[in-house]
This record gives structure tokens, sequence and C-alpha cells, in this order.
């Protein structure tokens, strides 16, 4: 039987870090789908710059803590959250927040690649073309730099009127990354990006996260204890809901603090 | 265990024959299907190619001429057993055309020595007169008598006089007559002619009926027509006694003789076709066309036309001939009529068809007479040396491509125009089925049903699929869907017996109601995001649209209670006058508005259903990534969701359009079915199958009014073949391009 703390926030997890290195600070959340509770008085604080992985089994609740960062639950009429998250000081979820602001700053890449039908231009112009951007030159310049950025530019250069669907898996998935750093968000979020993915482009989507981090923070769920370990520099394990453990990679796979954890990491469940 | 295992790999011998059972009758489904659509379309092409068939003829029977007079006139009799001859010797000679006394002379008579002039009625009366050198005439008709001795069907000819036997006396001044035209009916007969002292002679009979003995009495009157030109070289006399038309080389002078005691001088023009000189005239059957020959082998056609309110003869179109044309001979009943030349060709033509429908050598010498047979499926061709009976195979003259689909100048209308009017009371009626009227009503019809379906149906759409909350939108969309189990009788019905009217009477009312249903509905949505949340979040999620009814019902309500305030305040109290005598648009009560409202109704289940489920299958992960970029619900949809679906919605559109275009009942029922062509929304139209519902009943088998309804089918299955068609490569070219994931 695995007995489970109170609260998370006894662990106490990097909860010395500073305001400024502070990208988000999740606080006391709770999530609610209708009656059913998925998360539990949740609080952590994600470091800007650096790559934090939230690790655990499936239905654990990783996924739904992070579509509340960008306030994806929002679609789901039933949900109900409690508690806050900030951005830089700010509740997002603050009444005054507009949402589709909001989802500008934290970028968000889904599980399967979701490349829009159109061309691969179109695709990554597509965020700046929403906030009225028609300035071609800029729309050229923001296209190229980011496609550069999610090392894309020199496999489309050629191609990038043609349409997105063209790409394989794998460089679908970058296009994606592009588009969403292609409106230049504080914070990126990626729900497994890699799970619908072969291994040479997971380990191309891997290499890209890790020079990501340079300019953004970046959030990653992922499934795959291994990825956690080459990418994150935080990693959050999390179970039924419950923020389990929060620390550094290196620390959080060689010295575990909790049992849960260590069993998790060893692969006696998940 | 070897055996067991080698039992079990065998075929099953059951579900062997279970599924080359189900292979095969699934397979011979599809091709049953395909079969019947072959059979359909081969079924009307079989009934619709007789009519672009070519005219023919062949000789049927042949033996030798034995006089070698020159022939005034040609006959035969309704079974094409026997022909008649009458020469300038004044002779009249019946000669059998049957198998087994072919050739032989039946009954032959000297109606009048030495006749100097000859004319004759229209055909379908079939009366001749010969004048003789002393003003006198002798009128006479050869008539055929069937009986059947021995259950065998016997003609035997007869020469009736309708006058007497006796010569009527025609110039009081006894001097020869030189021109003559006669025509009689059966209450009224007129002879004109021309005697060789050049005076114009007018005698005009009227029949009474003896009270005593019942005996027809013609009484006769004389009248001398006012100035005469010289030279007369043709009279000829309408048959409804209007015009009395006089040849002098190429002039032709028309008078009016309606009115026996007021003989007007109608119009005098020269007729000739440019550079060349006329050689014949002659009326077509139903009076109203004169056909002019010319000696360049032109024919002209002239009728009257009102023109500055006035009637004048006015060219109508030519045919050509090819060679200085002898002699043109009218059809009993139809607008045809042929022509022969100095060369022996034959041409047969078709005024309304526009065409020369045939031209072939029948005669290697000059003095040809050609008559067609009364029912016009044989011809009678004499000349010095043989006598000739072809059958002639010219079932539908009068349909050519140019006459269902280009503009034709009908008699008596004052342009060329496309019409469709197929029959009429009148026997001398020029079929007028030109399809583009009624094909341009079909469009019409669902033009207007889509401006009303489409945004209608569409907008459902998106909003049931993209914004309805899931357990209201379970309700909705069945609910919708079974509007098109409605059978399409009852909207007919419905739109033409109760919303004709109301919309005819609220007029003013409906167009506020254009102005007031959105407006209400923007107003009610503003208000409602003003509301407290308290009050909004009591209303539970997904009920707010239903809101909405009370002020919708509200809206439609005040706009109708101030239709007639505002038609007296706008439209002088009457929208209908207001439009026709103001504006100039035509109000009929059934019309396109009706029409595009109920057929609107009819199709927007089947746009909604298909679009719905295009818009709602886009996967949720491009919505998603939409919103994950920062987009409003509303971009999204306009940007990504709209876009991935367009493939289903443009074939929900084409689907509908399809529907509409093949629709019958209501526009059937809603449209007054005028085949008018006219935009105007407050006109009604007639569609393709609306046609055919209307006229198939009442046409005559194998008629040429029955195969062109056969073709306005195959028309409107071309239609929709097209539109199916197109709408199928379209989508899947959209479908290539915005393949969802």
């Amino acid at each position: 039987m695995i007995t489970l703390p109170k609260s998370t926030a006894e662990t106490g997890m990097l909860t010395n870090l500073s305001a400024e290195n502070t990208a988000l600070e999740i606080k006391n959340l709770d999530l609610y789908y209708g009656d059913k509770q998925a998360l539990f008085d949740v609080s952590m604080k994600i470091p800007k710059g650096k790559v934090t992985a939230f690790i655990g089994p499936s239905g654990c609740g990783k996924s739904t803590l992070l579509r509340c960062i960008n306030r994806m639950n929002d679609l789901v009429d039933i949900c109900k959250v409690d508690g806050s998250i900030e951005l830089q000081g700010i509740n997002i979820y603050d009444k005054s927040v507009d949402v589709a602001a909001l989802r500008r700053k934290v970028g968000m890449v889904f599980q399967r690649p979701n490349p829009f039908p159109k061309s691969i231009y179109e695709n990554v112009v597509y965020g700046l073309r929403l906030q009225g951007i028609k300035d071609r030159r800029k729309l050229d310049e923001a296209a190229e730099n980011s496609l550069r950025s999610a090392a894309l530019w020199n496999e489309v250069k050629d191609r990038l009127h043609d349409n997105a669907f063209g790409l394989s898996g794998g460089q679908q998935q970058r296009l994606v990354i592009a588009r969403a750093i292609a409106i230049d968000p504080e914070v990126l979020l990626l729900d497994e990006p890699t799970s619908a993915l072969d291994p040479i482009s997971t380990l191309t989507i891997e290499e890209l996260i890790t020079e990501l981090k340079a300019k953004f923070t970046v959030v990653i769920v992922t499934h795959n204890m291994q990825q956690a370990a080459r990418v994150s520099d935080q990693t959050a394990f999390m179970y039924m809901g419950k923020l389990i453990e929060y620390d550094d990679t290196n620390t959080l796979f060689t010295t575990p603090n909790k049992k849960q954890t260590e069993d998790y990491i060893t692969g006696r469940y998940g | 265990m070897q055996s067991d295992l080698s039992n079990q790999l065998r075929a099953n011998q059951k579900r062997v024959i279970k599924d080359k059972l189900v292979k095969y009758s699934i397979s011979s489904g599809g091709a049953l299907v395909l079969v019947t659509l072959l059979l359909i379309f081969g079924y009307l092409l079989y009934v619709v190619l007789p009519i672009f068939a070519p005219v023919s003829i062949e000789v049927e029977k042949q033996f030798t001429q034995t006089k070698n007079e020159k022939i005034y006139a040609l006959g035969l009799d309704e079974q094409n057993d026997i022909s008649f001859q009458i020469d300038e010797q004044g002779t009249i000679s019946f000669i059998s055309l049957r198998e087994h006394d072919l050739g032989d002379m039946l009954l032959q008579k000297k109606m009048l020595s030495s006749p100097v002039a000859f004319a004759q009625t229209s055909p379908r009366h079939n009366t001749h007169l010969l004048t003789n050198q002393t003003g006198q005439a002798i009128i006479f008709k050869p008539e055929f008598d069937t009986s059947y001795p021995n259950d065998q069907r016997l003609i035997s000819p007869r020469i009736s006089y309708p006058f007497g036997d006796q010569l009527i006396d025609i110039d009081p001044q006894g001097k020869a007559i030189n021109v003559v035209s006669f025509e009689l009916d059966d209450e009224y007969a007129a002879i004109a002619a021309v005697t060789s002292d050049n005076r114009g002679l007018l005698v005009v009979f009227n029949a009474t009926e003896d009270m005593m003995t019942e005996e027809i009495v013609w009484e006769s009157e004389l009248i001398e027509l006012p100035s005469m030109p010289k030279n007369v070289s043709q009279m000829l006399l309408s048959p409804d006694f209007n015009n009395l038309f006089i040849r002098s080389n190429d002039n032709l002078i028309v008078y009016d003789i309606s009115d026996a005691d007021n003989i007007r001088l109608k119009s005098a023009m020269s007729v000739n076709a440019p550079g060349s000189h006329v050689t014949d005239i002659q009326l077509l059957t139903g009076a109203s066309s004169l056909m002019v020959a010319n000696e360049n082998g032109v024919i002209s056609q002239w009728f009257e036309v009102l023109k500055d309110n006035k009637r004048s003869f006015t060219f109508i179109r030519d045919f050509s001939a090819g060679e200085s044309i002898a002699d043109i001979v009218p059809e009993f009943f139809r607008k045809g009529f042929l022509t022969t030349d100095k060369q022996g060709y034959l041409s047969i033509f078709h005024t309304t068809g526009d065409t020369r429908l045939l031209n072939e050598k029948v005669s290697n010498n000059e003095n040809l007479s050609v008559a067609f047979s009364p029912r016009a499926n044989a011809l009678l061709v004499v000349d010095s040396q043989q006598v000739t009976l072809y059958t002639l195979d010219n079932e539908h003259p009068e349909i050519t491509w140019s006459a269902l689909w280009q503009k034709v100048w009908y008699e008596g209308y004052p342009e060329a125009s496309y019409l469709w009017q197929s029959t009429s009371a009148s026997d001398d009626f020029e079929a007028k089925m030109s399809l583009v009227p009624i094909s341009f009503g079909t469009i019409k019809a669902a033009f207007y049903a889509m401006l009303f379906a489409v945004p209608i149906a569409i907008s459902g759409a998106v909003y049931t699929a993209y914004f309805m909350s899931s357990s209201i939108r379970s309700y909705v969309k069945p609910t919708v869907e079974i509007m098109e189990a409605l059978p399409t009788v009852i909207l007919g019905f419905l739109a033409g017996l109760w919303l004709a009217p109301l919309i005819e009477n609220q007029l003013p009312g409906i167009i506020l109601l254009l102005i007031t249903l959105p407006l209400s509905i923007f107003v009610t949505a503003a208000l409602w995001t003003l509301l407290p949340n308290n009050i909004k979040q009591a209303i539970p999620e997904g009920i707010h649209p239903l809101i909405l009814i009370p002020v919708l019902l509200l809206a439609g309500y005040m706009s109708m209670s101030f239709s007639d305030t505002l038609e007296l305040w706008l439209f002088d109290g009457d929208t209908r006058m207001y439009l026709t005598n103001e504006l100039g648009i035509n109000f009929d009560q059934r019309n396109s508005l009706i029409v595009g409202i109920a057929m609107g109704f009819a199709v927007i289940p089947t746009i909604y259903s298909i679009a719905e489920d295009a818009i709602f299958s886009v996967p949720k992960s491009l919505t998603m990534g939409s919103l994950a970029l920062g987009a409003t619900p509303w971009q999204t949809l306009a940007k990504v969701v709209i876009l991935t679906a367009s493939p289903g919605i443009f074939s929900a559109v084409m689907m509908g359009t399809g529907r509409a275009v093949g629709e019958t009942m209501i526009v059937l029922m809603a449209t007054g079915n005028t085949p008018i062509m006219d935009w105007n929304i407050f006109e009604g139209m007639r569609s393709l199958s609306a046609n055919i519902a209307v006229e198939m009943p009442e046409s005559e088998v194998g008629s040429s009014h029955y195969r062109v309804l056969f073709l306005a089918a195959f028309v409107l299955f071309l239609f929709t073949f097209v539109f199916n068609t197109v709408a199928e490569l379209v989508r899947q070219r959209l479908r290539e391009k915005y393949s969802s994931l």
C-alpha cells in the first residue's frame, strides 16, 4: 500500500525560488470535473528559462495541470478551478484576464501534430495574422526566425507555400512548435510532444527543447521518464491528482524523497 | 492430431458459400443500380431522338404519266389510295394508287372547256375553281367516299359542287378572268378576280340556311376593287377573309377586305429578295404567314407585326433553296412547306424550325408538280413522264435545335423571343416549344430557394456544431432532419394557399420582418451581455437560445401589426398597386418569393444536415490548436473550422441545389407556372419539372409535344448530373487540399 502525504505543500519543493526567476507560480490549485476532483491543492513554482517536466502514471492529472496554465480547461463546460496561477505575479484566473491574450503569452503544443490545412508559411504566421499583422516583411521575418528556432527552416525553405500535410510527422510537430513560438510567448507548454513520433524525430524534438529554453520557459508533460531525465531541469512527479514530489531532475531521479516517486521511477508501477 | 489440424485448416463449406453469396448479391445489386440508371437514360434518349431524325423520302409507287397537259393542281385522299390531277384543259382525273390497279383512271370529268385561270382554297378545304373566257367560273371539290363492302375498305372518288354544278357569273360584263383567287369556309366564301380589262372584282358569298328546306343557300355580292395595278401576276385570299394579297411582279399590295363595304388598301411594298425577282407567293397554313419565292432560290416569310400601334407586313426570315423556285406548296396542318425548282429539286422547310429539312432531286424535267398528302406522310410527285408516290418521314419538323434553344420569331409576335406555349385551342396554332424559359424557371426557382436556404442552413449548422451544447444538439439535429421527411406537397399546398395570400396582404410587414428579425436578435444578444451574472448563471447551460423564441415571435407580431400602417404611410394604402404603378414591378400572388421560402424550407434540412456533420467532424485538435495560439472562438471558426469543413459545406450546398432543381410539387403549386423569363422576385416561373408534371397527362403519345417533354426530362437529368459531377469534382479537390488529420 502506498501512503499519501496529507498535503503536497509540506514537501516544500523549490519554494525558495526568487520572484524574478519564477515564470509561473501555482497556488493551492483544485480542479473539479463536475463532482469529481481531478487536482488536489497543487502548489509549485516553475522557474524562468528552464525546462520543467511533469511525470506520472496515466490519469494522474499532469496534462490537466498543464492545461490549467493556459486555461484550455475553460473549454470543458463542467470544469471548475479553485486557487490561482500567477504568470509574473498576475493571476491568470482573474476576471480581467482575456483568455485569448493569455494564450498568446502561454503557447501550447499538443500530443499529435495538428497543423492547419494551409501552407507551411500560413501555419507559422497564423498567430500573427490573428493579431492583425499584415505587413508582409514582418510576417516573412517572423516565419523564418521561428522556423529556424524550430530547426525546420533548412528542410522547408524551398516549399514554404506547399501544404503542411506534405510534411512528415516529426516535421509537422516542429512546424507546430514553430507556429507556437512565432507569436513570441513567455511560456511554452508541451503536452507529450513526442508520443506520436518515431525515435529519430523524438530525438530531434528533444534537442530542440533544450535549445528552446534559452528563450522560453518550457513545461513538458511526458510519459517517458528517460525523456524527462534527458531534457528537463526540474521534474514534478504527480500521482492521483496530487503533486508528490518536485525537485531538480537529477535529485529526483537519483535520490527521490518519496517512496512513490522511487517506485515510479524504478518502474514498479505506472 | 495431424488430421485434426488439417480439418481445422480446411475451409468451412458453409462459410465459403455464405461469403460468395453475399459477395455476388452485393455486386449484382450495385450493377443493377447502374443498369437502371442506364435504362432511364436509354429510354429518355429513345423517346427524344426521333425529334432530331433527319427527314427522308422514299419511292413507294410509280407509274407512267399519260397526260401531256400542264397540271394546275394535284391531290391525294387521306389514305394515299387515290390521287387526282386538274389540268389546264379543265379536266379532273382520279387515278388509282392502289397496288392492284395502280395507274388506272377511276373517274375523269371535263369541268370547263378552255379555262383561263385556276384557283384553289387552302389545302384543308380542298376546293377548286376554274374560270373561262366569259367571266364565269365553276367551283368543285374532289371528294373521297369510304365504304366497307365485304369488310374491305373501299375509297371511291366523287366530285361535289358546293355552289351547284352550274357556272357562276363573276364578271357581269363577261370579260375573261385572267387571275383569280378563291377561299371558302362553312358560312362564307370569296372570289377575287382580275378581268382581261384589268378590273378587280371581289365576289363574296354568305351562306344562309333556308328555314323551310334546311338547304344552304349562298347569296352573293359583287364588289369592285378600287384600284388595280397593271400586270397582276397572282392573287391570294387569306382563309380568314381579312386580307387580299395582290402581287404584281415584285410588288405586293394588301387590301383589308374584312369589311366588304369598306375595302381599304392596307399596304403596298416590294417583297423581292435583293437583286432577284419574285416567282411565287403562297400562304402558309393558318393564314398568317405569306411565303415569297424568288428567282435566286430565296424564300422569305412575311407576316403582320404590331409596330408603333400599327399592324404592318414585316419580313421575318428567309430560307434558301439554292435554285429558282417554281412552286411553293404548304402543308395541310403544319407550318411546313415544300418548294420545287426548275432543275427538278424538291426542298422541304419548316418556318418555326427555321431550317431546310430536305433537298432531293425528284425529276429531270421542268413540268414538276408536287402535293402533300393530307396527313403529311406522303408526297405525290408528277412530271411529264411519271407519277411517283413517295413516303415522307417528317414527324417533327418544328422541333430543331434552334427552335428549342434560340429566339424564334413566332407568327403574330412583335419580335423574336423565347416562348413556351405548347398547345392552344386553335388549329392554326404555332407550337412554341423553347426550352429556354422553362430551364430559366428551374434556375430561377433554385436560385431564390438557395438564397433563402443557404444562409439559414449553414448558419444553423455552424451554430449547432460549434456553439451549441451537446445535450441540446442531440435534440435539435434530429428535429431539423425530420423536416426533410415532410411531404413537399404539403409545403407546396401551404405555400400556395396560405403563405401566398398572406404575403400579398402583408407585404410591407414581410419586408419589415427582414429588418426586425435580425435586429431583434442583435438587441437581445446585447441586452444579454448587460444582464447581471447571477441571472445569467441561473439559466442552465444551452437553454439561453430559447430566450430568442418569444423575442422573435414578438418581432414577427409587431411587424405584421405595423404592416397596414406602413402600407398607408409609404405605399398609398396598396402595396401591389404601388409596386406596379410607381415602380413598374409586376406582382403575382404566387411568385418567386413564395417559392424561395417554401422550397428553401424543403432544402434547409438537406444542407443543414450535411454541413453540420462536416463542421462537427472537424478534428478538435485543430480547434484546440487555433485556440491555443490566442485565437478567439470566432477567429477559430472563420479561419480553421469553416475552411476545413469547406468540402462538406460545399457538397451540402450542391446537394441542396440538386434537390431544388429537381423539386416538382412546390414549384408546381406555388409559382403560378407562367413560363416567363424575368428575374423579378414578385413574378412566378415555370420549371422543367413542373412543366412535365403539368403537361405530360395532356400530351398525345408520340407527338412532338410528348417528345419535347421527354427532352425536358432529359435536360433536367443533365442538370442534376452536371450539378452532382461538378459538386463531386470540387469536393474531391477541396478534400485533397484540406484533408484533415
